[in-house]
């Protein structure tokens, strides 16, 4: 097995302007939370607040594109969403192996993503499968 | 643990996995009995009655099994 527990993987993403126009373009999710600063604020946010599901999309990259093997498929996730991500935000992600399955070739990571006021943007659990 | 006991515990795996309440497993029972056993479920359902139980199988070990009472078998030789 290419993982063991408390393996820790670290990469660094940020929700660039690109980042954002291209969600909004993909899945326009237009909900001005999302597109209207002054809405946003109303409701107690700094600014308009970014898509969490962006950092499904970074969560996705870690997966396909970071690990040590390309031979990997997402079984399931589970995402929890602590703190607003805005636009230009730097996120430090940390991912951790938690728990390894030899027999279904599956390992199970927690993983984290952290802002630049080193506040938990969002926070889960991701099991892949090793194909 | 008596292997009834196992038993109900493998069941509860399938319950949650599957999501179907009205599961019923024997020793007899394979993946064609089960609605959405299938390759990907089986992966999950493995995944769940090894953290369930706090075992852990090699992939021999699963490949072996030709039904649940063998899985039944497995998991009591482990406990």
């Amino acid at each position: 097995m290419l993982f063991s527990v408390n393996d820790k993987f670290e990469h660094e993403f940020t929700v660039t302007e690109k980042v954002y126009a291209t969600f909004i373009a993909t899945f326009n999710d237009c909900n001005p939370l999302h597109i209207d600063d002054a809405f946003a604020q109303a409701k107690g946010f700094n600014s308009k607040v970014m898509h969490g599901n962006i950092l499904g999309g970074f969560l996705s990259y870690f997966i396909g594109e970071c690990l040590p093997t390309k031979d990997v498929i997402i079984h399931s996730q589970q995402l929890s969403f602590t703190n607003a991500v805005y636009l230009n935000n730097t996120l430090r992600f940390v991912a951790t192996v938690i728990e390894v399955y030899e027999s279904v070739s599956t390992v199970v990571f927690k993983f984290s993503f952290t802002n630049q006021e080193g506040k938990v943007a969002c926070k889960g659990k991701i099991q892949i499968g090793i194909i | 643990m008596e292997r009834v006991e196992i038993l109900e515990n493998v069941k509860a795996v399938f319950i949650d996995v599957l999501d179907n309440e009205d599961i019923e497993l024997s020793d007899e029972t394979t993946a064609k009995d089960v609605d959405d056993w299938d390759s990907l479920n089986h992966i999950q359902l493995i995944v769940g009655i090894e953290k369930k139980f706090k075992i852990r199988f090699t992939s021999q070990e699963i490949q072996s099994w030709k039904n649940v009472g063998e899985m039944l078998n497995a998991i009591q030789a482990k406990l």
